[in-house]
């Protein structure tokens, strides 16, 4: 494996791998968190070599919880790390910011990967960059794998110097960047410790909580003077350009590419460390300079600073970013150069806008490929089964949630009517229930269940009477973000087992009445969702099948292959409900000739059965052998 | 020198792995290597590109290939040769694609018909120096016993074509690093591939 080899090697990772290689140089002791991508490869690489590292590796219930069981270790004494979404960040945020003030004991570490444009999630592009400031924690930023890699064995170090925990904050163009890294030495893990009783310091009630936050702003002076110059580098620094580059994470690798493109010897200054932001180092860098262009997706946070040193050392300098750059969504390579062009007064000489008018019309009219749930997965049945109980119309409101589910939200279902946060459907279908007699009907998957939906649910008992009906999408994995078990897996991170907790045992305590049905049997989904149509109070479906697509990796594991179904044209009276309602990919409509023909693809069929079941002239039926 | 490469295909197809596989060869050539994987909400069913960047150590790239930019397209599937055009453009790139049609569910849905490969040769004239169509999941499928082989085969015709500058040792030695299962049948698609191509 790439990720264990010697030191020195170069080898060919990707960004979260490199973060895990660099928490392993480290000798990172105890690694919890809760998937979320583009952060999920972080723990799945360091799960992969936990045992043979001897350290500890869990996945929690949620970010919170991770980030509780990393300070609790570090709190101990052993080095400990976190990772996670930007999301992850608000689900931590609670139990982040007094550890901030406390300071571990050992090397305590927090990875967040932003996802500017959404690419793996929906909900908002918040920028993460802002809580460095409120935790009163240092925040690195690295711009490539290399620097992801030297910046998470770094920030142990700094951790421990200042006794603070430290926030790596990436984006999905540095978490999902492979490129050539060169390898430290591994560091043996220590993985035992013990909590030290010191009243004295842990004292954060009033005044003890103004002395705590004093001492952490003054460690934040302390390593603003220390390493605000030695972490921030200047590329061209030689350059007398009197226009220069301020840029940080993927940023700067758009800079160093297009300055050389369009052949510039402009200086670039890469800001490493976010916060605290060295004012000496903008100073230094923005003296004698006319204009500056600062390159940072998302909010002007380095811009701003910028704006505040300049006003002091060099109050004529034009500063450049957001008035030339969005607010939303990545940078790009082609979205930069027009600006790189006007600002540096050079030609790359090729008209992007022009062909990118070409490639909008030879686009034009191609059918949409918009993600979809896999062949035989469960909820699809399930979606079908409530569309086919409560239908789509202005009476029955859908709030959505968190996991493959999102994907109900196109066609043909169209049943995740708003997408939140992790759990928040069910917080949101009892407001909704509370002022309107519309029928709400919730969709939670299992991991999201034990994340964050259990205290919603609860909140309905506590409030009976009218009542959403809770649909829990039961898979047995987080499945989204690659198949990690939860606590109602049976199994932990390192493939022991554990003891599954029963999400229909858990809901019926939180004072729900409970149903539980197979996903892949349409008869048994309807019967319990007409049964608890009637139902006034809370109450919830536990819509149980497995992940089709992890099953179906276990069975070509064993060997073992499966009956695949077959549409007999006989039978087939072209109503089209397998394609236009159902909607599995492995079926499709042949227009080709004056009638349409259905088809199911043997190569694609994952034998789930579902869409003979749904067939409403048995038309369907397991493919004869040859 | 810079190379860019750009990989689309549809989730599932092994894009992913294959833009390790080209990562691993172009590392083993000598080569910096950057890329970038774009997956995300992408489920077995969604569109994936993928870039991988091969130039030499002096110089700084950014992971993904600029638009109008890449030398060659690798698409595992025809549309998503169409989509793929917005990185390529008519005096440099090249575009391999395999012959294996996924037809989206949005167009069984939505009515719209899954273009035929003479409208999509059509849609990409203006963006592609030259187009090769492969069989590469129908061989694969035939020869080999499954699809999935065929994205190591395309590997194999795009190396016999001169459109990778990478040995086929090092493409070899890549699989074998790479590849979890049935190693040995990868080998043969990319021999198959090399056949094809010459």
């Amino acid at each position: 494996m790439d990720i264990l080899k010697k030191s020195g090697e170069k080898v060919v990772l990707l960004g979260n791998e490199a973060i895990a290689r660099g928490a392993l140089e480290a000798g990172v002791g105890v690694f919890a968190a809760y998937p979320g991508t583009p952060s999920s490869e972080v723990p799945m690489t360091i799960a992969r070599v936990a045992k043979k590292r001897r350290m500890v590796f869990e996945y929690a219930s949620n970010e919170k919880v991770a980030f509780e069981t990393a300070a609790g270790a570090a709190l101990s004494g052993v080095r400990a790390m976190t990772a996670m979404k930007h999301f992850g960040l608000n689900v931590a945020a609670d139990s982040i910011s007094p550890i901030a003030y406390y300071g571990p004991k050992a090397g305590l570490v927090v990875l967040v990967a932003d996802d500017p444009n959404g690419w793996s999630s929906a909900q908002s592009e918040q920028d993460t960059r802002y809580y460095a400031r409120m935790f009163r924690m240092p925040m690195l930023e690295p711009s490539d794998p290399q620097e992801a890699l030297d910046f998470t064995r770094f920030a142990f170090d700094l951790s421990e110097e200042f006794n603070i925990p430290v926030l790596i904050r990436t984006t999905t163009k540095v978490s999902h960047v492979i490129e050539t890294v060169k390898l430290g030495k591994l560091k043996k893990p220590r993985t035992k410790g013990s909590f030290v009783r010191d009243y004295e310091h842990y004292y954060n009630i009033r005044p003890g909580l103004q002395k705590l936050h004093r001492e952490v702003d003054r460690k934040l002076e302390r390593i603003e003077k220390k390493y605000g110059q030695k972490l921030n580098k200047v590329y061209n620094r030689n350059s007398n350009s009197k226009i220069g580059i301020i840029a940080s994470g993927v940023s700067y690798q758009y800079a160093a590419e297009l300055s050389s493109l369009l052949g510039l010897k402009v200086p670039i200054a890469e800001i490493n460390m976010t916060f605290p932001l060295s004012r000496k180092f903008i100073a230094n860098f923005i003296k004698g300079k006319k204009a500056v262009l600062v390159l940072e997706e998302l909010e002007p946070i380095v811009e701003e600073f910028v704006k505040q040193v300049a006003k002091e050392v060099n109050p004529r300098l034009e500063v450049h970013g957001k008035d030339m750059l969005p607010r939303y969504g990545e940078y790009t390579l082609e979205l930069l150069l027009p600006v790189f062009e006007k600002i540096f007064r050079k030609s790359y000489g090729l008209d992007l806008k022009a062909h990118k008018r070409k490639y909008e019309k030879a686009v034009e009219g191609l059918p949409p490929r918009k993600p979809v749930m896999c062949y035989g997965c469960p909820h699809r049945s399930t979606f079908y089964a409530v569309k086919k109980v409560f239908g789509n119309t202005k009476n029955v409101v859908y709030p959505g949630d968190i996991g493959c589910y999102v994907l109900g939200i196109f066609e043909p279902f169209k049943m995740q009517d708003l997408v939140v946060s992790m759990g928040a459907s069910v917080g949101i279908a009892h407001g909704i229930t509370r002022v309107s007699g519309q029928e709400v009907v919730v969709f939670v998957g299992d991991s999201t269940f034990f994340h964050a939906a259990m205290p919603a649910i609860a909140n309905l008992r506590f409030h009976d009477g009218k009542s959403p009906l809770v649909v829990v999408l039961d898979n047995h994995v987080t499945a989204m973000t690659g198949h990690q078990p939860h606590p109602g897996s049976g199994f932990t991170a390192t493939s022991d087992p554990t003891k599954a907790i029963d999400i229909a045992e858990v809901a019926k305590a939180l004072g729900a009445e409970v149903r539980v049905a197979n996903s892949f049997n349409q008869k048994q989904l309807e019967q319990a969702l007409r049964e608890l149509r009637e139902v006034k109070g809370p109450r919830v479906l536990v819509s149980r099948g497995e992940c089709r697509l992890f099953w179906r990796r276990n069975m070509i594991r064993k060997g073992l292959s499966w009956p695949v179904f077959e549409v007999d044209q006989n039978k087939c009276q072209k109503c089209g409900v397998c394609t236009d309602e159902f909607s599995c990919p492995a079926i499709t409509k042949d227009t080709s000739g004056a009638l349409p023909v259905f088809r199911i693809d043997p190569n694609l069929c994952w034998g789930c059965s579902v869409c003979a079941q749904v067939c409403p002239y048995g038309a369907i039926r397991v493919k004869k052998e040859g | 020198m810079n190379y860019d490469i750009m990989l689309t295909g549809v989730g599932g197809e092994g894009v992913l792995t294959t833009q390790v596989v080209l990562a691993r060869a172009a590392h083993y050539q000598g080569y910096m290597v950057e890329g970038v994987q774009l997956h995300g909400l992408a489920q077995r069913g969604g569109h994936i590109p993928a870039f991988v960047r091969l130039h030499s150590f002096n110089q700084t790239v950014s992971p993904a290939v600029m638009q109008a930019n890449a030398d060659l397209v690798l698409a595992f599937e025809p549309l998503e040769s169409v989509r793929a055009a917005y990185y390529a453009r008519k005096d440099k790139t090249v575009f391999v694609i395999n012959d294996d049609p996924l037809k989206p569910v949005y167009g069984n849905i939505l009515d719209i018909p899954y273009p035929s490969m003479d409208e999509i040769k059509k849609r990409i004239s203006g963006f592609a120096k030259d187009i090769h169509i492969v069989r590469a999941s129908e061989i694969a499928k035939q020869k080999l016993g499954k699809k999935i082989y065929g994205n190591i085969l395309m590997l194999g015709y795009a190396k016999a074509k001169g459109l990778l500058p990478i040995s086929e040792k090092n493409i070899i030695k890549a699989v074998k690093e790479t590849v979890r299962y049935d190693v040995d049948k990868n080998l043969k698609a990319f021999r198959i591939g090399l056949e094809m191509g010459r």
